[in-house]
This record gives structure tokens, sequence and C-alpha cells, in this order.
């Protein structure tokens, strides 16, 4: 039986045109297959949450970029910690550009997305709106004062090139959203935005409008050298507002053990890259203070209170002195146990914003001559006893503490430093307003601890307290005898936005380099 | 879709078998096909001609195949001369003698989509590789092994030993974010080679292991390298990379066959480090105990810690094959069992691998083969590579004084780790070794089935349809107090990935004569290839109940889940026309349609090649016998990952209720396909008789509008955004040379030299960003990088300063800023210290054979080509390193300036020297570069046929067998420290971070080793 041809071909030609023709049909699922199922790719009301915890989360420094954002730069140059392994430079004020993106991505891609996102499907009066906008407003500061000019206006708007802004106008934009903020707020005292999402208060209305008031009257002080007049008016503005007056009132991150979610310094200080300051030690041992205990532990070796200076080279890193074992962890807040065995409290609540700040920055304002509710003494011992309640130390060691006239000592480290400085702890009104002046700082210093972005900020502005020089630079820009003043724009940046950074520079007012001081910075 | 394309392909073959019932019935032949010394033949090819049907002879030369009435057969082998024979009615049986001729290259190859041609009619390269060769030399993960024996194939070696994924090229690198790698086909469909999590920065972890180590080499018949687009464009996309084609074993009609491979192997480290054994734990040449380097004061030393801590590793491979079948069913069965031992105690590879193949010859027209391979496979404890906690550099950070042994004992009573010193990092290896685990176990099953038929003498039909699905269950342990690694009460990670690949595909083959001279041959086609992965399980970070390694324990549960999915149809042809078989022309096309691109999914791709048989074709010299011009330009398309189109919004664990955040990489709805052409010509020629053979091959290849993943000014909210941009240029040349320079009736010599140079330049990247790193971003110690204007894989790293005028070297003056006078100054900025791919590679492969014995060897080599070595800067940085002993008095004045011109006078010590220049996790990278210029003896094998007169066991064959034996040539360090004797490099260029595109950096790598060992073949 043998096949005609021709049916044969037309056999195999229909085959083909009904394979031609299902090709066609085949695509139709292409577009719902290409599209991620483990991913959501629409925002809807109930996402909005969800995308103000990560901007809470990352505005201030997410476990993972903790490290690199901020221990290894601001904690270092505030002098809180100095590092004790051989193998991190920054301490030695070198730059690194691989680690320095920890500080600058997260503020960009994690915390603008998710807040311009509220700012567009949220009310412009809404609570919800107005706690986007007090974020927007604490991730960006710390962001400005680390470079100066940074990318602000035009954030988050897709384009090749993101123009700078300079810090003037960035600082005036700060409070402008502030007052929007706090006026809003007033009006929905009764709600809970965000309720349980908002991971510092939950929600409370009142508290928030604290915590802006707080966040106004810290920026108003950073800018009064190079604007008084433009000081006073925020700073008044916002102690009249309300600013955070009770430790109940204080900002903590509630921080979990799920995702890389855990305390930031907890989890490094299992590693035992860093240890105290010889400059903590000088002043928390000089004034016999009792958070010296709760920011630290006792040297693995010694059993006492031990700190190392800073900018040692690896050489004298190995030193006798400045080993590890010899020197002070942070407190069991953070980790526990000893020698290079240490267990981490990831759970452990960040430090976000305290009383204890507000009345140090009110003694300042008052200083001033600002009507900060107060006299500097006042606010100043206020100050003292906020700080030492907030880590637990009430009663009369606490009046003790106030009426002494202790001094920071010469901590006995490896290089025989002398002491930090002759301030003393008791107010005395008959002084000079700059030795009043150190006295703030200095117990600003000590409060704000183991916030070092603030510290380094503050302590670019007032010179207080009197820190040690780094034992070594390995940057010629910044000589050991001098102070690092700002993080150079970043290696990134300049490979990818090359044009917006050369103008930026011309907005820094200085050459881009470690040595420039920001537009706060007048010293 | 699926089920529309299955009833499609059901339709198809129904048709087909209902069709056959039309045709004249065929009848089976059978014969046997001996060489000239009557020596049965194996894998000669025996083809019905004008025809695609065929088939090959046995390990003893006999063939059964089915045939027409009448007719033509081709008997042709390798090296033989062809001889036809016209069938008539009345013959069944065909018994015939091959004469060795080198004229004759009747051989027939396989080439993309399982399609045989004869290899004088390709129009471009390919190398073949027998089974035999990978079968005396065996590693846990074949691909190794092919180093060497193909000219532009490069293969670097995972870190993290037996299972680690390789990394095939060929032809250079072209993709910047994408995948570099070579595509596996395996009878003609391509097999799933996803490389799972490589180590793509140095900071370091460990390496995920790949699809094509799963293939068992006692199963494979022969190997054909497609090296370019023009041999591979059928394969589309995935074929960009060139293309190993495998074709396994089949059953053969006949008595029962088996064979019986069984080896041994030991191994040893090849190189390991050289250390000072003078210094003790200490700085500043005092002794102390918790100090983490050697600079410390003389002191007794040890100096095997590092030799003592690795074991010699014994492998196992036992394999048995049998082939059994009658006229109309052949099968084919395999059992092979690996095991590998690490060098570290307690890393091992277990693999077993079954293998089933049943082909049938249904009717005269209608046949179908079918395999299953079922491989089950276990890796305990995979090393980690980089500076992280890992075994390898946890003994490498040793002090030279500790004493070793004494931390046996690693934990004290109360279950804390016992150290030599508290670092941050860094532990004691033998808690590492046993307090932390790593097991990753696969089931991976691929089935294969086709069925062809003929439609009419010239024209037939096949349709196909594999699965390939795998499944890794990774557990992971780090017990209490580990560090980096161990939440409290220590953590755990348990989860599966399976991977899932699915083709189909239907072929159309013919060919007809048109007129006398002219030949047609065609094949047209469509298929489609379905890909899905998925991810399942979680990770505990922190255990209730300390040390109690399961996720019931977990004090928080972190989900790891993942999913994607994607489809590809495609519809092709190709043609060639051959005149007078010396002249051929081949025009190919690809249509496909991806499910990653927008709509309308689809793009379209064409090749053309010819060749001309010169020595056919005109009278050429009588000392020439083969000579052949071929040419080919061809294109590839590629399309992408799933999901790059939408913006995308992640959540993740956390806070009170869980985050949800935008993925930070800005999507491109507007992506086109990318498209790589290449261009390439070559010239074959065999003279005098065969015995001087070459085959030179040139390309160039441009791949454009690749998709990109770069970096974006993040002030835009993204990270990264996702284009099409670049333009990378690779050209090359490829040159294989044989010789047989003796030919006497007991010996002979036979010799391959493989040459390859690549040329690769990044002639555009995007017109806002220049530089892109290749992965991980910028590293500890150097960075591969893709720049405009310089080749991809360009090593940056920090470097000495140089005064720019003079090219003195930089150092610090007296109170210079405080920087401390006499030591290295640092250039700004990250510079080009070289390029982490070879200049030129090279094979020259020898084989003597001297009646019963042979003797095969393999020198390989690579020229040029930088690494910076993270483990070197450690090293140094420890004072543990040979080189460190010199100076250490403080009499070292470096040669060169000051900033301000001054000459240096300022002595200082080699501790200061070294920790300027290494801060061990952190290093310059230019003081640890090294050239990986090198020639070793890569394999040897000795063999004795042992005569057997037993009529059950029909050939035996014994083997001594090494593999990495030494360096006959090594490089050294690219900067020549004035003071310090030129340092040799000291680690094996072969083996890599990862098999990912973050190449060219050495950091904690697991040592290679020398393999020598035992092997023995039996056939009954």
């Amino acid at each position: 039986m043998k096949m005609n041809i021709k049916y044969k071909k037309l056999v195999i030609a229909g085959l083909l045109l009904g394979s031609a023709g299902l090709w066609q049909a085949c695509t139709s699922d292409f577009e719902e297959m290409n599209t991620s199922k483990t991913k959501l790719t629409t925002l809807g009301a109930d996402e909005l949450p969800f995308l103000f915890s990560r901007a809470e989360q990352q505005a201030s420094y997410q476990s993972g970029t903790y490290q690199i954002a901020q221990n290894l730069f601001s904690d270092l140059y505030a002098q809180y910690f100095a590092t004790s392994a051989t193998y991190f430079p920054t301490d030695r004020y070198v730059k690194r550009d691989d680690w320095i993106t920890g500080h600058w991505n997260p503020v960009y891609t994690q915390v603008v997305p998710q807040l311009k996102t509220l700012f567009e499907q949220t009310n412009p009066a809404s609570a919800e709106y107005a706690l986007a906008n007090i974020m927007w407003v604490f991730s960006f500061h710390r962001l400005t004062d680390y470079y100066g000019p940074i990318p602000y206006s035009a954030a988050g708007i897709p384009a090749l090139s993101v123009k700078y802004d300079a810090q003037a106008d960035i600082y005036k934009d700060f409070f402008v959203r502030l007052d929007a903020a706090t006026t809003a707020l007033k009006a929905k005292t009764s709600e809970k935005p965000y309720g349980t999402f908002d991971l510092i208060y939950g929600g409370d209305v009142n508290k928030w409008i604290k915590f802006a008031n707080t966040l106004r009257l810290r920026l108003a002080l950073r800018i009064s050298k190079v604007d008084p007049a433009e000081a006073k008016k925020q700073a008044e503005a916002a102690y009249a507002g309300g600013v955070l007056e009770n430790i109940a009132d204080d900002a903590y991150m509630t921080k979990n053990l799920a995702g890389d979610d855990a305390n930031g310094l907890s989890r490094i200080a299992v590693w035992n890259e860093f240890r105290m300051s010889a400059s903590m030690e000088s002043v928390l041992k000089g004034y016999n203070d009792p958070r010296i205990g709760i920011y630290y532990q006792p040297a693995s070796t010694t059993n006492t209170f031990e700190g190392l200076r800073n900018g040692l080279t690896p050489a004298q890193l190995a030193l006798a002195k400045n080993g590890n074992n010899d020197n002070s962890n942070v407190g069991t807040r953070w980790v526990t146990g000893a020698g290079a065995a240490w267990n981490t409290n990831f759970t452990t609540p960040q430090n976000i914003l305290h009383s204890a700040e507000a009345y140090f920055l009110r003694a300042e304002g008052a200083l001033n001559g600002w009507a900060m509710g107060g006299t500097p003494k006042e606010l100043y011992e206020k100050g003292i006893t906020a700080s030492m309640a907030q880590w637990g130390v009430t009663g009369a060691s606490v009046t003790a503490y106030i009426a002494s006239s202790a001094k920071p000592v010469a901590p006995g480290d490896q290089q025989n430093s002398p002491a930090l400085s002759d301030i003393q702890i008791r107010w005395d009104e008959a002084a000079s307003n700059a030795v009043k002046r150190e006295q703030i700082a200095t117990q600003k210093w000590i409060g704000l601890y183991p916030d070092g972005m603030e510290a380094w900020a503050e302590f670019r502005r007032t010179r207080y307290p009197k820190l040690y020089h780094v034992v070594n630079s390995e940057n010629e820009d910044v000589p050991a005898s001098t102070y690092i003043r700002r993080i150079p724009f970043i290696l990134q940046e300049i490979q990818t936005n090359k044009t917006a950074v050369d103008d930026a520079v011309k907005l820094l007012g200085g050459p881009d380099k470690a040595s420039t001081p920001l537009w706060w910075d007048k010293n | 879709m699926n089920k529309i394309l299955r009833t499609w392909l059901l339709t198809t073959m129904l048709a087909t078998f209902f069709l056959s019932q039309a045709f004249a019935q065929d009848r089976p032949i059978s014969g046997k096909v001996s060489d000239e010394n009557a020596a049965g033949l194996p894998g000669a090819n025996i083809l019905l001609k004008g025809t695609t049907r065929g088939a090959n002879t046995d390990a003893e030369g006999a063939f059964t195949l089915s045939v027409p009435a009448t007719g033509t057969l081709i008997i042709s082998s390798v090296g033989y001369a062809s001889k036809e024979v016209t069938l008539t009615a009345s013959i069944s049986r065909i018994d015939i003698s091959l004469e060795p001729d080198a004229r004759s290259l009747n051989e027939v190859v396989v080439t993309a989509l399982g399609i045989e041609r004869s290899a004088k009619s390709l129009t471009y390269a390919t190398q073949k590789i027998d089974g035999k060769q990978l079968t005396d030399v065996r590693d846990a993960n074949f691909v190794n092994t092919l180093s060497g024996k193909v000219a532009g194939l490069v293969v670097t070696q995972g870190a993290s030993g037996p299972g680690s994924a390789a990394r095939v090229t060929l032809r250079g690198n072209r993709s910047i974010s994408g995948n570099n790698n070579a595509l596996f086909v395996v009878d003609g469909v391509p097999i799933d080679n996803t490389v799972q999590g490589q180590v793509g920065n140095d900071f370091g972890g460990v390496n995920g292991s790949d699809g094509a180590s799963n293939i068992n080499p006692d199963d494979i018949e022969s190997m054909n390298i497609l090296k370019g687009a023009a041999a591979s464009a059928l394969y589309g996309s995935r074929a960009a990379n060139g293309v190993i084609m495998i074709t396994t074993k089949k059953g053969k009609a006949g008595a029962v066959t088996a064979n019986i491979n069984s080896g041994v192997v030991m191994e040893n480290p090849l190189i390991l480090p050289k250390f000072q054994n003078t210094y003790g734990q200490g700085n500043g040449g005092v002794s102390s105990e918790t100090a983490g380097a050697s600079w410390g004061a003389p002191a007794t030393t040890y100096k095997d810690n590092v030799k003592d801590f690795f074991r010699t590793g014994v492998s196992t491979n036992n394999s048995f094959g049998v082939s059994a079948g009658s006229e109309k069913v052949q099968t084919y069965a395999s059992y092979t069992n690996n095991y590998n031992q690490g060098i570290i105690p307690n890393n091992s590879l277990m693999r077993h691998t079954m293998n089933l193949r049943v082909s049938s010859q249904i009717t005269k027209k209608f046949s179908t083969d079918a395999k299953i391979t079922y491989t089950n496979q276990k890796i305990n404890n995979k090393p980690r590579s980089g500076e992280e906690s890992g075994a390898v550099m946890n003994v490498y950070k040793v002090p030279r004084s500790v004493d070793l042994d004494k931390y046996k004992e690693y934990e004290n009573a109360n279950g804390e780790p016992t150290y030599w010193t508290s670092s941050s990092i860094y532990m004691n290896p033998y808690w590492t070794m046993n307090k932390t685990s790593d097991l990753e176990k696969r089931n991976r099953t691929t089935v294969l089935g086709s069925a062809k038929y003929q439609l009419t003498d010239w024209l037939n039909v096949q349709g196909r349809i594999s699965l390939d699905r795998y499944d890794d269950r990774v557990s992971r342990s780090w017990s209490n107090r580990t560090l980096l690694f161990a939440g409290p009460g220590g953590s755990f990670e348990d989860y599966t990935v399976a991977i899932s690949e699915r083709n189909l595909d239907v072929i159309f083959s013919g060919n007809n004569n048109i007129g006398k001279d002219l030949a047609l041959t065609y094949n047209f086609g469509a298929g489609q290839t379905y890909k899905r992965y998925s991810q399942n399980g979680a990770f505990a970070n922190g255990l209730l109940v300390p040390n109690k390694f399961d996720l019931s324990f977990a004090a928080a549960l972190n989900p790891r889940a993942d999913f994607s999915e994607k489809m590809l149809q495609y519809v092709f042809g190709t043609a060639s026309l051959s005149y007078k078989d010396y002249l051929t022309v081949d025009f190919a096309a690809r249509n496909d349609w991806s499910s990653t691109l927008p709509k309308p999914y689809s793009y379209f791709y064409p090749s053309f090649g010819a060749n001309l048989i010169l020595s056919d074709a005109l009278q050429l010299p009588e000392w020439i016998s083969f000579a052949k011009l071929r040419g080919s330009w061809a294109q590839v398309g590629n399309d992408t990952d799933p999901y790059q189109l939408k913006q995308a919004y992640s959540f993740s664990q956390g806070g009170t209720g869980g985050y949800i955040s935008r993925d930070d990489t800005q999507p491109a709805g507007n992506l086109k396909p990318e498209i790589s052409s290449s261009t390439e010509f070559g010239i074959d020629l065999r003279t005098f008789d065969g015995r001087l053979g070459l085959d030179v091959t040139y390309y160039n290849s441009n791949t454009v509008n690749q998709l990109l993943k770069l970096k974006l000014a993040a002030g835009t909210g993204f990270a990264n955004q996702f284009i099409n941009a670049g333009k990378i240029n690779n050209k090359g040349v490829e040159i294989s040379l044989t010789a047989k320079p003796l030919r006497t009736d007991h010996l002979t010599w036979d010799m391959t030299l493989n040459f390859a140079r690549n040329v690769n330049k990044i002639v555009k990247l995007d017109p806002n960003i220049k530089e892109a790193t290749l992965a991980g971003g910028y590293g500890r110690t150097a960075s591969p990088v893709v720049t405009e204007g310089g080749s991809y894989g360009d090593l940056v790293a920090q470097t000495w300063k140089r005064d720019s005028l003079t090219g003195q070297f930089i150092i610090s003056g007296p109170d210079e800023k405080g920087l401390g006078a006499g030591k290295p100054v640092v250039a700004d900025g990250l510079h080009k210290i070289g390029n982490f791919n070879p200049k030129f590679t090279f094979g020259f492969n020898n084989q003597f054979s001297y009646k019963s014995i042979s003797l095969s060897f393999l020198i390989d080599g690579r020229v040029g080509g930088t690494m910076t070595s993270g483990t070197e800067a450690n090293f140094a940085s420890d004072g543990t390193s040979e080189y460190t002993t010199a100076h250490r008095d403080g009499s070292w004045v470096l040669p060169g300036v000051t900033s301000k011109g001054e000459t240096n006078s300022t002595a200082i010590n080699a501790e200061t020297f070294w920790t300027t220049v290494s801060g061990g996790r952190y290093s310059w990278g230019e003081f640890f570069s090294y050239s990986t210029t090198n020639i070793r003896l890569r394999e040897v094998t000795l063999g004795y046929n042992i005569p057997v007169s037993n009529t059950f066991i029909k050939n035996a064959r014994i083997s001594f067998i090494a593999r990495n034996l030494f360096f006959l040539y090594r490089g050294y360090a690219k900067l020549d420290i004035p003071g310090v004797a030129k340092r040799k490099l000291p680690f094996d260029p072969d083996v890599n971070l990862g098999a990912g595109n973050f190449q060219g950096v050495e950091y904690g790598n697991l040592p290679s080793t020398r393999t020598i060992g035992l092997n023995l073949k039996l056939g009954f």
C-alpha cells in the first residue's frame, strides 16, 4: 500500500502549519509567567505600614550595615570606641569606599523609595504622612552630616544623574518638614498611625510630636554657629512645641531575631574588633561615672575598665595593653562573655533619641540666651539625671555625681596618655561660658552613647569634649595633629554621578577632602 | 501551553506511526568491521547513503542496522578509508575490513540538536574527545579533566573541594552580569548546568555545585566541542558561550558485553605556602601568647602544622556497564559509584549513578530511544573559601610557634572554643572541622525519550522529550559560639533547592539530490524549553536548646523561599547545499520567543557558512592529503533572567510584622534581546598521508546590547539599573597540530598540540557608567572589573605610589604628617594591576604505544594572566611567610623618594613594612599579585593490556594514572619589592574562589591536589 506522494506532502505541510499556529497561542501566558510569585508588584493601603517599618529600620541602619555605616566611621571619630583589629584602617583616617556605601545606599534605596510611596499614597494632612516626613529628616540629617552636600531635592527621581544640594538648603527644608509634621500631628493625637508597624512608638502621636521637636532642637543647635538667628527661632519653636522630657518617652527601635534585624551593636561586638576608647576611659574613670559598667565591661585579663587610643598601627595594636583581652568590650546590654567567647543579645532595642539629649540641647540654648524653659545649670543637671535614669541609675549616687568636682584622669593606657581634659562635673555659675559649654558637651557626649553619628557631628560643631588626636593618620589630608571633618564624596557616586559630584564640590566650599569643614562647622 | 504542546507531540507521533504502516518493510542486517590487523574496530560508523540512518560498531566491531531492500552503506571510521557496500536482497551480513587512510574524513560528528554530519562538511571548528580519554584519569568533577585537551577551552576549578562547580569558557568571556560557561548537551538535549551560589567576593562562602559534574564519564561515548556561535547557533541563547556535546553509550545488538572500570587514587596538596620557621607568636620582636601574628622573638616553630592538617585523600571509582540487545531492542545499563575524600579530613563526596538506555527499532521505519539516568550524590562539608572563618584560612592563620596538636582539643569543659588568639573571625581549625557542618544531598533524575520515523527515503521526523529534575537538600549547622555564624545556642539552616528543566522538540530532517552534483540536506523543526527553580526551607538564627540542629529548636525562623520559571519556544531551520562533495554552503536560522522579554517576546538570528575541500576541488601536490577552507558568520540571540521587566517589592522578616521594600534595581520594561555575532575562518590541512595535521581557526565575535545590571546613581532610589548596553569584542586564534612521528608495526607515537589565544576588548560600556565590577563589588585585595577601553577581567587594586616623572617608589618622609617615615605610600584610588585571563593557553599531548603497553602524558600551560592572593596578604601581615624573615632587625631602607623628592634614608623593619602594605584582611593588592603563567605535567597514564586467554574475560587493562603532577614552570610576583627575593607563584591558579565571574582573586582557597592511582578495566 503505497501512499500517494501528494497526500504525504499535504500531511507534512499540515503538521508544519499546525505547529506554527500553535506557537502564536503559546506565548499568551508569558506575561503571567514572567510575573514573580514571591514578590509584590503592586502596593495598596495594606502594604503601607510595612513600608514605614522598613524606612524606620533603614534610617537607623539595620544589623548588616550598622558596622560599615556607623561603627567603622563615626563611632571611632566620636571616640566611643577604638579599633582593636589590625585590619581596619578607618581609625587612622583611611577612607574605605567599599564600606561607606553601607552608609549611603540604605538612605537612598531603602528609606527614600518607601517614604516616597507613603508621600504619594497618603494625605499630606494625615498622621501617616507626618511620620514619614519626620523619618525623612531623621534619615537625611545623618547623611548630610557625613558629607555636606548630598542629593536631596531630586532624591528618588529616576534619572541618569541626580544633583546635590547645598547643606544650608537641606537644613532649611528639614525645618519646614518638621514644622509641617508637628502641625499636622497636633490635630491627630487620637490616631495610631501605622499601629504596631511603627517600630519606635507603636503609633503614639504625642510621643512623635516630642520626637520631632527634639530633632528640630538638635538641628537648630547644629546651625547655631553658622546661622544664630535661625537657630534661635527654630530652637524656641521646637521647645515651645514640646520636646522629650521624660525617659518614658525616649525613642528606641524594636529589634528582632528574625531576618537581618538584630541590634547592630550587639551583632558586631562579639567579633573583637573594637574596644572602649582611652577617651571614654579617661572621662568615665575620672568622673567615677556609674555608667561605665553599663556602657562597658571589665577587660578579661585585668577585670578593670580599660580603653585604647584611636589610630594605632597594627604593630602598636599588637603591643601588650592594646589587645582585646586587655580592654573593655561594650556592656552586657549588648553582649555577654569574656576573652574571645561572646554571646550576643540580638533583640536589645536600639537607642534612637533621648530626653537627656533634649535637656543638654536646651542647656546650651539657654546659655545662648534662648528661651529654653530653664537656666543652663538646671537643664544641665536635669540632663545628667535623665541620662543616668535612662541607664537605670537613680538616687543618691546621681546627686553625688552632679555635685562632684571630679575631672578626667590619665587612662593609664599603653600610650601613657594624659587626662583628656580638666573639666569637672559640678556646674560653677562663676565659670566662663567656654567651660560651661565644655561641661554640657562632655555630658551630652557621655549621654549620647552609643550614637556615634550624633556625637561625631556635635564634636565637630563644638570641638567638645577635647578628644585625643589619633596616634597615627594614614590620610595625608588629615594629619594626626588635626581632626577628620567629613567623609569625602564616595567613589560609587564619582563612578555613577560624576557631573553632579563635580558640581557638589562647588557647593562644599572647599576641596573634596576629609579636612574640609561642613557648612555648619565654623571651627 | 505545556498541555497543548504535549498533545501536539503525541498527535505527531501517532500520525507518523500511522503513516509507517504505509511504507515498505525494511530488514535487519548485521556484520563486523575490522581493522587492517583483523581486530574488531569499535566505534566505526555505518551509514545508509543519502539518509541519516546509521549505526556504530560495538567494542568488538559488531553492528546491526535496519536497511531497505536496496541501497548503499558507507562504512567509515576515524583514520581509515571509508568503504561503500551496495546492498542486494541476498546480503544479510557484512564483514568488512578498513584500511588506514589519512585522506579519509568521512567521520560523522554530532552537531547541534544531535544532528549528525560528516566532519568534512562542517563550516566551523569543532574538536572531538573520545570517551576513553575521560575514563582513565578521574576527577570528582569530570569537567576538570578537560583542561589542556581542547584549544581555547579554559577550566577553572572552584575552591570547595570535591563537588565544586567548574567554570568552563570557550573563546573567552563575553557576559558581564550573566553566565560565561559553555552549554552542556547530552544526546542532543541541553542538561541543566545551573552553577549554584558561587563565592562572589573575597569575604567568601561555600561554593554551590553545578549540574555538569553529574555527568558520568563512564557513560560517555564521545564528546564534541562546538566552540563558536556558528556551531552552536541552533541551541540559541544558551549556546552563546559554545557547547560541549556529549554522546552517551547505547546498547548494541549481539552478545552480551560487560565492562568494569575500577580505580583508586590518592590525593595530596600540589603546593602549600612556604612558611618561615624562625620567629614565633608575638609582635615587635616580643613574644606574646595572645598575638595573632608571628612577629615575636625567635622560637620553636611547628613547621608542619599546615601540612599535617591536610590528609591524603583516597578516592575510588567503580563502574559497571552492560550492553545487550537483539535486532529490535538494544539495552545499555550501567552503575557507577564515586567516592572522593577531600584533603580536609571531614570533606567527602559519594555519588551513585544509574543509567538505563533502551533503543528499539519498532518497525523498519520507526525507532525509539529512551534513557533514564538517576544520580544520588552526597557531599559532606565542602570547605568555605575566602577570608571568612573556613578551615583553610583558620589553619593558615595559626602562628608559627603554636603547637596545633594541643588544639585538637578544640573545646573546653564548658563547650567554649579553645583558641590561640582572640581573633574576630578566625577560629581553631579543629573547631571549624568538628563543630560546624555542611551537608548537601542531591537526587537527580534525567529522562530522555525520542522517537524517529522515516517518512520517506529522504525525510524523517524525530520527536524528543527530556526531563531533568533535581533536588538539593542542604543542611548546615554552626555550634554555639562559632564566630561569625552562630546565633545564641548555635545556628542551623535546612533548605531544598529544586530545579527542573523540560525540553521538547520535533525535527524534520531530509536530503535530496538535485541533479548529479548538488546535494541538499536540511533540518527544520520547533521546540520548547521550560525551566523552573524553587527553594524552600529556613534558617534558624539561634537555637533554644543549644546545639540541637533541627528547625524545631529555632529561636527564630527565617524562611528561605524562592521561585522562578521561564519558557523559551523556538523554530529553526537549516539547509546545507553541497556541490560535488567539495563545496558546502550552510544556512541556518532560528527564531525564539522568550517569556523573560517584553512583547512580542520574539527574536530572530541567522547564520551562514561555507567550506571548500581544496584537496578534492584542485590538484594539490602529492604530500597534501587533505586541505579544507571554511568560513562562517553567525548570530546568537539571548534573553535574560525572569522578572526583570517589572518593579517588584520584596518582603523580609523582622520588625513587628515584617518589612516591605522596593527592590533596588531599576527594571527596564523595554528590554531588547541581546545579539552576539561572530565570524570565523579556518583551515584544516593534513599532509604526508596524515602524519601531520594542522587546524587553524580565527574568530572575531561581538556581543552588543548586553542585558546588563549596571550601577546607577543611588540618589535615584535605585542602586542598579537593568539596561541594554555595551559592546564586547573577542577575537583570537586556535591552532591544533597533530602528528604521528612514529608508526611502525609495534611502536606508535601520536602527538597533539593545542594552542589558543584570545584577545578581549570592552569597546563600549554605557554612556554614563564607564566601569562595572564583576560581581561582589570592590574586594579586599583586588577586584575584577570591566572598564570601557579595557578588557574583561582587568584587576584593580591599591598600589604603591610612584613618582609621576621618575617612576621611583614614594616613601613616607620623616615627620611627614604623622604617617611615620620610611614606609611605602599608597597611591590614591585603585589601579590596574593585570587581568585574570591568560594571554594564551596550550596543551601538548603525547601517546606512545608499544605492543600491549601504552604511555601518554599531557603537558599544559597558561601564559600570562594575574591573580592576587589575599592569603599571601595575610601571611605577610602575620609574619608567617618565608620572605618575612628578611629585615626583621630594622635595617630596611627602601629605595625611593619622599613626596618632596628627597631620597629615603629612614630604615624600617619587616613588620612595619608588611603590616603597612597588608592589614591582613585588607591589603594593597599590588604587593600580592602574581603572574599566573605556569606549565605543568597535567596527566600521565601508563597502561598495559593484559593478555587474556580466558573466554569469559575478553580484555583487561591496567593503568597507572597521575594528574596534576608538578609544575615545570611557575610565574613570579608582579612587584619586585626591593630587599626581598623574587617571590614564586605560591598557589595553583587553576583554583579560584568560585566558578562565577569573580575571578582572579585567591583567598583561603583549598589547595589543588596531585592525584596518583591505579585503574583497572575489564571487558566481558
